[in-house]
């Protein structure tokens, strides 16, 4: 029995939940069944770039697109529709899928003309995409939905109690409806329950719940699987925002869509929950999406097909007897390598299914496992996603979670971590050992073939986390062509003849020997601490084979100067990656060496950027001397704003071996790429400049002091007061941007206090800039590299001292 | 040549800006209680007395308002009837003038916490200390728009060679070894060096005849050269030849003093007021942009500089 008269929200009552009372309006459209259905639309009325319609999920209303109508109503016109039955639209006879994607098919005819922008929420995401088929869509923005329920998810649990107790939990009682209201901030419950009071007005919450197809009998069934068609071929733009902290929709769904479109952007809130639309600002994100599309980037090289990847080296040196890894409890030569690969690639496709593409998340330390895994995963096919377990447990967890991976290969000791953590939900796990409902990677399988898949250049063969030491730690996304191309960079740097080896205090550039060629001769140290890297452990390394290139963190190369005692560990190029790295390092790791020092930059996003010769050259602004661009890689200086008198700025590069994407963080990306001359730039969040073919690096961008007299890098205040002082020193702005003042500290044991006037006097005259406060104190150092100095903590710290009290 | 009555001659920063304004050819007249012994022509007249005060600006093209009873802990009364009072006088006075600059202070927006970097905000302050509140009340008056194209300057801690105020205190104190500093002296502070507040007062007197822009809102004058309070202190000291070390007490404790004082004492110049323990215990520095942009206006001396000139000034008192 239908409600005669349909209700409609009151002015007070939106005005109340945030909405403008104008928006609120009721359109009569004919139904599925040609009978007139009174529908209630929250309309934002014409905006000049297009129209957005916003199709909700069961059981909210338009209310949960009021973030994307109050940011985007005014450029767009945003029209969120109560679903027929749902909201304040008229409660009509139970409706199917399939009359449901008619109904919005009609609704979208009889008011809108031209392209229209479709967003969707939960099981409104299949109505609009089934509805997408036959309207002229210009981009599709996705919410915690599914267009299929994905083969290896069971019914979600919610839903499936919903279902089973359908009447009770959602008509008979509120239960279905207070629930889910409740899994957003509490501002939203008012608005989410309002349109749900009674059991009358509750019938098609029930009645959608009912119609979701379980079953290829269920009679929505065809509808769904239309849905997912039309998703794979649809030709527009498409956003998926994501909560990822969703009991309904979870990751495996998101996983399910990105299958099907891969070339959908992501944006993954990992503490976001199903109603993401309003949990985050998304109006924005979308506003910035769309005003991204059709893409800005230009057409890059076309797709190179059929090479081999990564593996290459591996396969031509698959006789070779000699050691491609020399740790300290194990080694492991070539030979053994390809043929271990081929081992556990067989055990990853026969017993844990890896199909290509699968993402196989690695949590092994530095060992030959490490290689060996790594190599099978890209023989398989899969992408390794490589987390530094240095990291930290939760940042792994945020880290290893948002991959999400179909595999985790561990160790005993990690993957017993990874169970408690909750780091995989749904995974496979494989180890190189025998575990009870752990796949073995040792046990070999006769009589089938091992997979031989090639690589094509653009696909996605790995995901590498970045240290999280200067920001939040990210997903780095690289193609087979980039590891291709990073291996040709990096032969213009070292020494890639026969028999030659690296040794290093970077756990991730281990994985580097087999990709180069080279053999990595790992030290005796906790790669958690690249501070235990000392003298006794590098000499040690190159006794056993011939180093000639050493990567070492600032960290382990004081740990080696401090600890030589004048002795001596020839290596013919010594390469300093990381800050801070000082003239007497420079000098010092000279010294007890005896070869080359190179301080190259570089970083996740992409490496290697510049040669790093003549670190100890001076350059007109100061900062530190990186060297020329690698051949290959572009540099390009951009001022921070136009109107800044300053020489140096923003650090873009690129590069063949470049990243291809953050993943799933469309934010990220948009933030971190520009487009100049026709190709991609990645702005490196470093500042410096550029000087007779030098680049100087100027420290990070969000460490720049914003003063009255314009923007100064902390750095080059830093340098010659650290000179003249021969102490640790770091500048800080303190105050609002465009009017701060600088702090200087300098390295002290024990709480921040105001210098002598002695130190202060020797601090301000050996530098030109106005310096507020000489201050004295110990200098929050990140727990990862245990030498960049934390400033933005710094800056904090320093600005309560000296705001009183 | 301007016509400019200049009122509180008497003070530091009130006679150097006669001084200064009589030397760019202005013609200047003074009006305070006693003679300024500046040379210039002078009203001897009380600037509670309404009718002196309308008397002597006739002839005026402009008032520069500087009077005021800056004390620790005068009686209200005074208070009012000097920083209120008397600046009702100026500006029905100056209504035949036509332009006005009042001389303000920070203080009238101190509302107890930090500023840091802060632009001039609304002269709301009510607390107990009269100084703040009657200047308050007086900024307040002034800022009601009218006929009276008006500028609004609020110098923060004028010092330099000659000052009573805040240099004379700092050094007597020392002294008397009863010099304290809340928390070792470390809140970064502005300060404004004398050339620079008689610079900005006289581009602020330019203005009342020739920017609207400028008009009619409160703008913050300091130096740009903000230190924490224990180098100004230690500086200051050092260029008077006073050697003593600095003592200290926890801020809040400082604060708490205040208030027991401010109950108990009665006397004229009680050692600590809740007030000024703030003052000394929180962050004051400004944002000078738009006092920049609408002076058309930027300080000069650095607090080194300052310094060196105070230090000279004593060495010449030393060998008379």
């Amino acid at each position: 029995m239908a409600v005669a008269t349909p209700l409609s929200p009151t002015a007070n009552q939106l005005i109340s939940w945030g909405l403008d009372p104008a928006w609120s309006r009721r359109v009569i459209i004919d139904g599925a069944d040609g009978s007139p259905v009174d529908l209630h639309i929250l309309d934002t009325g014409p905006g000049p770039k297009g129209t957005i319609v916003c199709v909700h999920g069961n059981p909210t209303w338009a209310y949960a697109w009021r973030d994307l109508l109050r940011e985007l109503g005014d450029d767009w016109r945003v029209i969120a529709i109560d679903q027929v039955g749902m909201g304040y639209s008229e409660r009509g006879r139970p409706r199917r899928l399939g009359e449901r994607i008619t109904e919005l098919v009609t609704f979208c005819e009889t008011e809108i003309v031209g392209p229209i922008i479709l967003a969707a929420h939960d099981w409104g995401g299949p109505i609009a995409v089934g509805a997408a088929a036959s309207l002229n869509v210009s981009a599709l923005v996705l919410c915690n939905t599914a267009v299929a329920k994905p083969d290896d998810v069971a019914v979600p649990p919610l839903i499936a109690t919903a279902r089973r107790l359908v009447d009770l939990s959602c008509r008979r009682t509120p239960a279905f409806v207070a629930g889910t209201a409740r899994m957003t901030a509490r501002e939203h419950r008012v608005a989410l329950n309002a349109p749900y009071r009674s059991a009358e007005r509750r019938e098609a919450v029930r009645d959608f719940v009912a119609d979701i197809p379980v079953l290829p009998t269920d009679p929505s069934h065809d509808a769904l699987a239309g849905a997912a068609a039309t998703f794979a071929t649809l030709d527009c733009p498409i956003l998926l925002l994501w909560g990822g902290n969703d009991p309904v929709f979870h990751d495996r769904f998101l996983r399910d869509l990105r299958r099907r479109r891969p070339d959908a952007d992501v944006e993954r809130f990992a503490d976001a929950g199903h109603l993401v639309a309003l949990d985050k600002p998304i109006g924005s994100i979308v506003r910035a999406w769309l005003e991204a599309q059709p893409s800005n980037a230009p057409e890059l090289e076309a797709d190179n097909p059929g090479i081999g990847g990564a593996l290459s080296s591996i396969d031509q040196r698959r006789a070779d007897p000699t050691p491609v890894y020399i740790g300290p409890d194990a080694s492991l030569s070539w030979a053994e390598l390809a043929h271990r690969s081929e081992v556990a690639a067989l055990a990853l496709v026969a017993d844990g299914g890896l199909a290509p593409g699968n993402r196989v998340s690695i949590l092994i330390p530095p060992s030959p496992e490490l290689l060996i895994a790594t190599a099978a995963i890209w023989r398989a096919g899969g992408v390794p996603v490589v987390a530094d377990a240095s990291a930290g447990a939760m940042a792994l967890r945020r880290l290893v979670r948002a991959a999400a991976c179909s595999l985790v290969i561990g160790t005993p000791t990690t993957l017993a971590a990874s169970i408690a953590l909750r780091l995989a939900p749904g995974a496979r796990r494989a180890a190189f050992a025998g575990l009870p409902g752990v796949i073995d990677l040792r046990r070999s399988t006769p009589g089938i073939p091992v997979p031989a898949v090639m690589q094509s250049a653009s696909s996605l063969a790995a995901i590498v986390h970045t240290s999280g030491a200067t920001g939040p730690a990210k997903a780095v996304r690289y193609t087979h062509a980039a590891l291709v191309a990073q291996r040709g960079a990096m032969s213009t740097l070292i020494d890639l003849g026969e028999g030659r080896a690296f040794t290093t205090s970077f756990g991730p550039f281990m994985l580097l020997a087999p990709l180069l060629g080279l053999t990595c001769i790992r030290p005796d140290f906790p790669v958690d601490d690249a501070s235990r890297l000392g003298f006794d452990q590098l000499a040690a390394a190159l006794g056993q084979g011939r180093v000639t290139t050493a990567w070492l963190s600032p960290a382990s190369a004081r740990a080696i100067v401090d600890t030589a005692e004048g002795r001596h560990a020839p290596i013919d190029l010594v390469m300093l990656a990381g800050a801070p790295i000082t003239s007497d390092l420079v000098a010092g790791i000279r010294k007890v060496t005896g070869g080359v020092v190179a301080a190259p930059y570089g970083m996740t996003e992409c490496l290697p950027v510049t040669d790093g010769i003549d670190p100890e050259r001076v350059g007109t602004h100061g900062g530190t001397c990186v060297g020329h661009a690698v051949d290959g890689c572009s540099v390009l200086i951009e001022p921070r704003r136009p109107e800044d008198p300053t020489a140096w700025g923003d650090i873009l590069v690129s590069a063949e071996w470049m990243f291809e994407s953050y993943d799933q963080s469309y934010v990220a990306n948009a933030e971190a790429e520009v487009f100049r001359d026709g190709r991609r730039f990645h702005v490196t969040g470093d500042v410096g400049y550029l000087e007779a073919g030098y680049l100087f690096h100027l420290g990070r961008r969000r460490h720049v002091i914003e003063t009255e007299s314009g923007p100064v890098a902390s750095v080059a205040i830093e340098q010659p007061i650290a000179a003249a002082l021969t102490r640790s020193v770091a500048a800080v702005g303190v105050g609002p941007t465009g009017t701060q003042i600088v702090a200087v500290v300098i390295e002290g044991s024990g709480s921040l206090r105001i210098a002598d006037e002695a130190l202060a006097r020797k601090a301000r005259a050996s530098t030109a800039q106005r310096i507020a406060a000489v201050l004295v104190g110990e200098l929050p150092v990140d727990r990862r590299h245990r030498s960049k100095i934390d400033r933005s903590q710094l800056a904090d710290d320093a600005g309560a001292f000296l705001a009183g009290r | 040549m301007t016509r400019v009555l200049v009122t509180g001659a008497t003070s530091l920063l009130g006679g150097a800006v006669a001084q200064a304004l009589a030397e760019r050819g202005d013609e200047v007249t003074c009006l305070q209680r006693h003679s300024s012994g500046l040379g210039l022509t002078e009203v001897l007249a009380d600037i509670r007395d309404a009718e002196a005060v309308r008397h002597a600006a006739q002839g005026h093209d402009a008032i520069v308002h500087l009077a005021a009873l800056v004390a620790p802990n005068p009686r209200w009364a005074d208070a009012v009837a000097i920083n209120v009072g008397g600046t009702r006088h100026v500006l029905d006075a100056a209504q035949d003038c036509g332009r006005l600059l009042h001389v303000s202070s920070p203080s009238v927006a101190f509302a107890d916490h930090a500023s840091i970097g802060a632009r001039a905000e609304a002269p709301t302050y009510a607390g107990r200390d009269a100084y703040a509140a009657t200047k308050a009340l007086a900024e307040q008056l002034v800022l009601v728009p009218s006929d009276v194209a008006t500028v609004v300057l609020r110098p923060h801690l004028v010092w330099g060679p000659g000052d009573t105020q805040l240099v004379g205190r700092i050094v007597d104190r020392a002294r008397q070894g009863r010099l304290v500093l809340p928390d070792h002296g470390r809140p970064v502070v502005a300060t404004t060096f004398l050339d620079d507040a008689v610079s900005a007062i006289i581009a602020g007197l330019d203005r009342t005849g020739d920017d609207p822009d400028a008009w009619g809102r409160p703008l913050v004058v300091t130096g740009n050269d903000p230190r924490p309070l224990v180098e100004l202190v230690g500086g200051i000291l050092a260029a008077a030849g006073v050697s003593t070390t600095l003592r200290s007490i926890p801020a809040p404790l400082a604060g708490l003093a205040g208030r027991l004082i401010g109950r108990l004492w009665t006397g004229e110049e009680p050692p600590l007021t809740y007030f000024a323990a703030r003052q000394l215990s929180v962050a004051h520095w400004y944002d000078l942009a738009e006092t920049r942009r609408l002076l058309r206006w930027s300080p000069e001396v650095t607090v080194d500089v300052g310094l060196d000139r105070l230090a000279d000034w004593y060495r010449s008192l030393a060998q008379d």
